[in-house]
């Protein structure tokens, strides 16, 4: 396993890991899941808000990643963007699919004590970027933007609506806060 | 030819990165990404602050997780990787669907109850029937992953080949209204050649005096040093006039660029000045000019 953050990775270990993948190699999947699992179940988890949904999830991200292997291009970006995508894809999916949204919106964002656990130590990474650090780097509207965005599923209008904001400051906020968080590993 | 600032703050390269597109618009963001560095700069940038959020809350997940979820997993991609053409053999493995946590998986194997002598018969049949459609029920599982996966490769392919054409179709359209400009009568052309510090450098401006439109198409420039932007001027009655600045792709010779409107001018040149252009020449740095 290395010990560089999983958006940094160097693509020639990625490239590994991918090849092997699409050519069925079934430990190639355990592998991934011990890069991956905590990094995707913790979106997932931020989203859905239930451990044992969550599980759900990641288990039916695991199996449509496995499928869709073939049709993930290198060109396009890195694995970790494209299969956290899915995962989070899944999560919302999930979520619209209970209507869990309409009771939820006004409800803001939970910050319990699950969500904010820490990956286990046994996966230690020394340029991994962590929630304090982000905690620091964003303003707290910043980050609200990209918690209604990333983990709430809305688009950039619907957030405009639920904060009661342009939706041209909505635009300008989150693009200033992603490239604040970019430079943390650049 | 456009303007990649106000593209990049459309909101259209969030949207991008937070999946919300539709394939067609996802194919526009990359043609952009594709054309401009400046946009494609842009674009990481947001999927890498992205990502480094996804990963600031990474959480491992709760203990017993790891086997539970690897097995479910493997169980699932094995049932769909069996041979299509099977013979009654998946019966060691079951189609394992979803199954809750709180019942990681049904009994093992079915074993043969104490069963009343009288009944053996029936509970023979009842067993092969079992066995049999426990076999089909594989089969046709593993036929419907299979068509599925398909599904998603050829959905994938329909949508790489829409943004091939859209690329194409737009490279086109740019090409189509560069030549109609060639073409017209009432461009006039414009050489621009070296200054004595920059012999080799050439430029056309191509003016219309009924429109006033002014097109610009380089054939070399000197590479400029971080920070600086080339900016034309029309001169008009010896006053210079800023005719806008240059985009890097222009600048490189692989473009056409439409620069501001020009009323009336009599010589057209081009300066280096500060990224974003000046309010008037730095006339020390001037390095094409042309009369008309």
């Amino acid at each position: 396993m290395s010990d560089l953050s999983l958006i940094s990775t160097p693509t020639a270990a990625e490239a590994v890991l991918v090849g092997r993948l699409r050519d069925r190699d079934q430990s190639a999947m355990t592998e991934f899941y011990d890069r991956y699992s905590a990094a995707l179940y913790g979106v997932i988890n931020r989203i859905v808000k239930d451990e044992e949904e969550a599980e759900d999830v990641l288990q039916e991200a695991l199996v449509k990643i496995w499928h869709s292997m073939a049709s993930y291009d290198t060109t396009r970006g890195r694995l970790f963007t494209w299969v956290v995508n899915i995962s989070r894809n899944l999560a919302i999916d999930k979520i619209r699919s209970r209507q869990h949204r309409v009771g939820s919106r006004t409800q803001g964002l939970d910050d319990s004590l699950a969500a904010q656990r820490q990956a286990a130590p046994d996966t230690f990474r020394p340029e991994h970027v962590g929630l304090q650090e982000i905690t620091r780097k964003l303003v707290p509207e910043q980050r609200q933007i990209i918690d209604l965005l990333y983990f709430g599923g809305f688009t950039q209008s619907e957030a405009a609506e639920e904060l009661n904001l342009p939706l041209g400051t909505v635009k300008t906020r989150a693009r200033t806060a992603l490239k604040v968080l970019a430079k943390l590993i650049r | 030819m456009e303007d990649f600032q106000t593209y990049i703050e459309s909101g259209r390269l969030e949207q991008y990165a937070l999946g919300e597109l539709a394939p067609a618009e996802q194919a526009e963001v990359e043609a952009w990404a594709a054309r401009s560095p400046e946009v494609r700069q842009e674009l990481d940038d947001l999927l890498t602050g992205l990502g480094v959020y996804a990963e600031a809350h990474a959480v491992a997940p709760p203990a017993g997780a790891r086997e539970r979820i690897l097995g479910r997993v493997l169980a699932e991609i094995s049932a769909a990787e069996a041979p299509v053409a099977a013979t009654p053999a998946p019966f060691a493995a079951p189609p394992i669907m979803r199954v809750s946590a709180s019942n990681p998986r049904p009994a093992e194997t079915y074993a043969p109850a104490p069963v009343a002598q009288r009944s053996g018969g029936w509970a023979i049949a009842a067993s092969v029937a079992l066995l049999l459609s426990l076999a089909a029920n594989a089969l046709l599982y593993s036929r419907w992953q299979n068509a599925n996966t398909e599904l998603v490769a050829a959905q994938n392919n329909q949508a790489r080949f829409a943004q091939t054409s859209q690329v194409a179709e737009r490279r086109l359209q740019n090409t189509q209204s560069q030549l109609q400009i060639f073409r017209s009568t009432q461009f006039k052309t414009v050489a621009l050649a070296g200054t004595p510090a920059h012999p080799q450098a050439s430029a056309r401006v191509l003016f219309n005096r009924v429109n006033h439109r002014v097109y610009l198409d380089v054939q070399e420039l000197p590479p400029l040093p971080a920070g600086k932007q080339y900016q034309l001027w029309a001169l008009d009655k010896g006053k210079p006039i800023d005719a806008g600045v240059l985009a890097a792709t222009t600048a490189a010779g692989d473009d056409l660029q439409q620069m501001k409107d020009i009323a009336s001018a009599q010589t057209f040149a081009m300066t280096v000045e500060p990224t974003g252009g000046s309010a008037g020449p730095t006339l020390t740095t001037m390095t094409v000019i042309g009369n008309i």
